[in-house]
């Protein structure tokens, strides 16, 4: 008789029948303990998850700053549309042609958080996609790997500069992340089911993210290939199908969601994303970039591949002889731990060839999160078996949550906080009154309830038409707006130079006009690799003298 | 049994030192984060230091909005001033002026010589007393060329972070009666062109630091004594100058109505600005026509729609100028103040 049929409790024929009547030993498992699921395990995972979630929310809010400029737009413009939708408003199809998502989705569902939350609210809901994300991602890890792996890498996840300045932003990158993160979760979870049920449920998260955020069509090839993968041990050649599948149902979600909404859409995807014009980063600040806030996740996410290709193994326990693995050979897990780190490289790819630095420490974020189940298994191996080596993955661990807390805090002061503007610009609004604001998105945000968007003028460009009938755009028209007295208000940051020095230097010698404040602030330089340095400026707000002008 | 990991191999504790480990990291980021290391210029009464301080954001406290002073440069009532000993450090002195002449000054001038650190207190106790604090800012030294020229550039700055700081309106009058010969920084000693250029170098560097809650009063003598001093070339222009000051004197044997005594020098003074007018120093010298004084010194200024108000000179120097110790001069005034077209809260204005 064989061992393996012994440990099944088969009847062994040379005890006689009596004395095997009389007592029978009970066999028990080859070890005391499993790693396979339980209740239990569930319960003191998900218990930890919770703490990590919990910790990743204090996290992010403890970030405090005014709306930054895109913030601003987008629920300004969320604003507008929830207006036309609901009081019948006027249409603004101008956002479409430079917005980097459906103006029609997440602005949307922003403002109606803001108007009745607040700027905090909106926020919060990113906070929550980011929660959500987290969630996810432990969960597909665990499905991936086993708990432990998920849990280490929901904490690397948690801790990213990305994530925790996500978690209090009230833009599209963190429902866009929520909705990738759903469908890898989803590519994961159908890994047992066929092409055609697996490409419905992970088609339409994925379609929605590129809807929302059309630079998260750069991680459709990921989620159709992570499908592929994770089904592969299960389904054979038959996996591959969903590597023509997703890609197709997304196409045609979002065939019909052009042809629904229409093709207006397009020329903001061309703008912002596919065709959009090269810009002037250097190769080696972007590279530095990269290095700061993908670097050692990215790290971390490589060792786990080399080590997860050397021994599939997750448990600490040798594997029982009729035990089958998960069914990846070396190249198999090889190429999903390749395809997992390499997509934290994307971004910073894609936007080393735009040359734009512009966004990127955001956009780091939507690559991270596939990385992440790898740089789980990283740390979870340095821990070793039964925790031999924990302080190996602290430290791993540690070092990504200081960079994380160091950088989010950096790239969350790199704006000027507004708060003191807005308040001293509040009480100079009028209904014929006209504002020339560099940065104006953010006090019309702040604003909206006492001025019109015609009411606003931007230092970046301007169309004006002088006393004389002359049409000017640029530097000689807002010399000549000046000049004709257009403005009631100018908001000059003399830092920025260009045109903003050159009025500043105006206005001195203008007595019609009068500096009623000078508001000092502090703004980071976001170039923080664990710590942060911070600069000064000023916003000059000039006003109109109160006395008449000189005759 | 699992083996748990507070003993590592040959029993080493390790939670103490990855709790060390822990502690030290967060500390170091979070220091990094808070505070304002490497490319900072942010000490304790820097710009960025007031930035923090203001914003309100941080604290959650509402943010502190610079003054806007204008409501202030063209109220509908007339300004009653007094620059009087004491003031405005002592409000037991104005409470005491006040008393007698009827009405509580809603102006209070006072000097400080170039070099005096600003009188934060005081410019607070006379803003809370509701008189907007105006101070007569005396360069004696250095010269105004040196001043032009930068010499003091730190003193100004620290004077003027000083007033941003305060955040209540503050009138100055910088090197008053300019077109005399009797100061140093007066015809004698200093010529239009230093005079104009050193104004608008204090005035740049207020804006440049962000104290923009100043009225900027350029006051000239009257022009009857020195005839001959053109007051165009000693004007710094509109765009620095906020109220024009006059300063004259009502003497026994001197002009004796407002016509007289300030009205060539108003023309000459409309000649080139419409900027409003205030009678930064008065006062009527001890007489018989005292009383008669004061009531055409209020009845000038009441008809005069582009004059502010004035500064009563409650002083005795060089000649007794006070109201309070003529009985019936003192009496005048009283009425003439009683007048609600004299007199506002500027703090409500």
């Amino acid at each position: 008789m064989t061992d393996s049929a012994l440990d099944r409790g088969a009847v062994d024929p040379a005890v006689d029948e009596p004395t095997q009547r009389l007592y029978r030993v009970p066999l028990g498992p080859a070890a005391g303990w499993t790693a396979e699921p339980s209740r239990r395990r569930a319960r003191v995972s998900r218990a930890i998850l919770l703490g990590l979630l919990l910790a990743q929310a204090v996290l992010s809010l403890r970030l405090r700053n005014s709306a930054f400029e895109d913030e601003a737009l987008y629920l300004y413009a969320g604003h507008l549309e929830l207006d036309h939708l609901v009081h019948g408003g006027p249409a603004h199809p101008e956002f479409l042609r430079y917005f980097s998502g459906s103006p029609y989705l997440y602005p949307v569902a922003g403002a109606a958080v803001d108007s009745v939350f607040g700027l905090a609210g909106a926020r919060a809901l990113g906070l929550a996609c980011m929660l959500g994300a987290t969630a996810l991602l432990y969960s597909l890890t665990r499905m991936l790997f086993n708990e432990r792996v998920a849990l280490c890498a929901a904490a690397a996840f948690a801790v990213a500069q990305s994530t925790l300045f996500l978690g209090n932003f009230a833009t599209y990158d963190p429902p866009a992340i929520l909705l990738l993160a759903l469908a890898g979760w989803a590519a994961v979870r159908t890994a047992r089911s066929g092409t055609l049920l697996a490409s419905l449920l992970v088609a339409p998260p994925l379609a929605t993210a590129v809807a929302v955020k059309y630079a998260s069509g750069l991680y459709l090839p990921t989620v159709a290939a992570l499908a592929v993968l994770a089904a592969y041990p299960h389904r054979g050649w038959r996996a591959v199908g969903r590597a023509v599948g997703i890609p197709a149902v997304v196409a045609g979600l979002l065939g019909v969601a052009l042809a629904g909404g229409g093709r207006a859409h397009l020329a903001g995807l061309t703008s912002t994303t596919t065709g959009r014009a090269a810009g002037s980063d250097g190769l080696l600040e972007l590279l530095l970039d990269t290095l700061r806030w993908v670097g050692p996740l990215f790290l971390l996410a490589v060792l786990g591949t080399v080590l997860y290709a050397r021994r599939e193994r997750m448990g600490e326990l040798p594997p029982a002889p009729d035990e089958a693995g998960s069914g990846r050979s070396r190249t198999g897990r090889l190429l999903l731990g390749g395809l997992l780190s390499a997509t934290a490289l994307l971004a910073p790819a894609y936007q080393i060839h735009l040359h734009t630095g512009t966004s990127l420490h955001k956009h780091v974020g939507f690559g991270l999160l596939f990385a992440a189940p790898m740089a789980g298994v990283a740390m979870s191996r340095l821990a070793g078996a039964h925790f031999r080596r924990p302080e190996l993955a602290i430290v791993g661990w540690v070092v990504l949550l200081v960079l994380g807390l160091a950088q989010s805090q950096d790239r969350y002061h790199v704006w000027p906080d507004t708060t003191r503007l807005i308040a001293t610009l509040r009480p100079q609004l009028g209904p014929d009154r006209h504002y020339l604001v560099g940065a104006n998105w953010v006090p019309q945000y702040y604003l909206r309830a006492d001025s019109r968007p015609d009411q606003w003028t931007s230092t970046y460009s301007i169309d004006y038409t002088d006393r004389r009938g002359r049409h000017l755009t640029g530097d000689p028209a807002y010399r000549a707006a000046v000049a004709d007295g257009y403005f009631d208000v100018l908001v000059l940051n003399p830092v920025a130079g260009g045109v903003n020095r050159a009025l500043a230097r105006q206005l001195r010698g203008d007595a019609r006009y009068r500096l009623l404040a000078a508001l000092s602030y502090r703004q980071s330089s976001g170039g923080a690799f664990y710590r942060v340095s911070y600069g000064t400026g000023s916003f000059q707000v000039w006003v109109r003298a109160t006395p008449a002008p000189p005759s | 049994m699992t083996r748990l990991a507070t003993v590592g191999r040959g029993g080493r504790p390790h939670w103490a030192a990855l709790l060390a480990i822990l502690m030290a990291a967060l500390v170091t980021a979070c220091s990094g984060g808070s505070s304002s290391p490497g490319g900072s210029a942010a000490g304790p009464g820097s710009a960025a230091a007031a930035a923090d301080r203001d914003s309100g954001s941080a604290s959650g406290t509402a943010p502190v909005v610079p003054y806007d002073v204008r409501p202030l440069l063209s109220p509908d009532r007339k300004y009653l001033g007094v620059a009087i000993d004491g003031a405005p450090g002592s409000s037991a002195v104005v409470d005491a002026y006040a008393g007698k002449v009827g009405k509580r000054p809603n102006l209070i001038e006072f000097y400080a010589a170039w070099g005096d650190g600003f009188d934060s207190a005081g410019a607070r106790s006379a803003w809370a007393g509701g008189a907007l604090p105006m101070m007569a800012w005396e360069p004696f030294t250095p010269s105004l060329r040196q001043i032009a020229d930068g010499a003091s550039d730190g003193y100004i700055r620290t004077f003027a972070a000083a007033v941003r700081d305060l955040n209540v309106p503050v009138a100055i009058s910088l090197g008053h009666e300019m077109n005399g010969n009797w100061y140093p920084w007066g015809t004698k000693a200093t010529d239009a062109a230093d005079f104009v250029r050193a104004w608008r170098h204090v005035h740049d560097l207020f804006l440049d630091v962000g104290a923009t809650t100043v009225i900027w009063v350029w006051s000239p003598n009257v022009v009857n004594p020195v005839p001959d001093v053109a007051l165009r070339p000693l004007y710094p222009g509109d765009a620095y100058v906020d109220w024009v000051g006059v300063t004259g004197y009502y003497t026994t044997n001197g002009q004796h109505t407002f016509a007289s005594l300030f009205g060539p020098t108003l023309r000459s003074v409309r000649a080139f600005t419409r900027r409003p007018v205030l009678i930064a120093e008065t006062g009527a010298q001890q007489g018989p026509r005292k009383p008669a004084d004061v009531a055409d010194l209020f009845a000038g200024v009441a008809a005069s729609k582009d004059v502010v108000g004035f500064v009563w000179f409650e002083y005795a120097k060089r000649a007794d100028w006070r109201v309070t110790v003529a009985p019936a001069a003192l009496a005048q005034y009283r009425k003439a103040a009683a007048d609600p077209r004299f007199g506002f809260d500027p703090r409500h204005p």
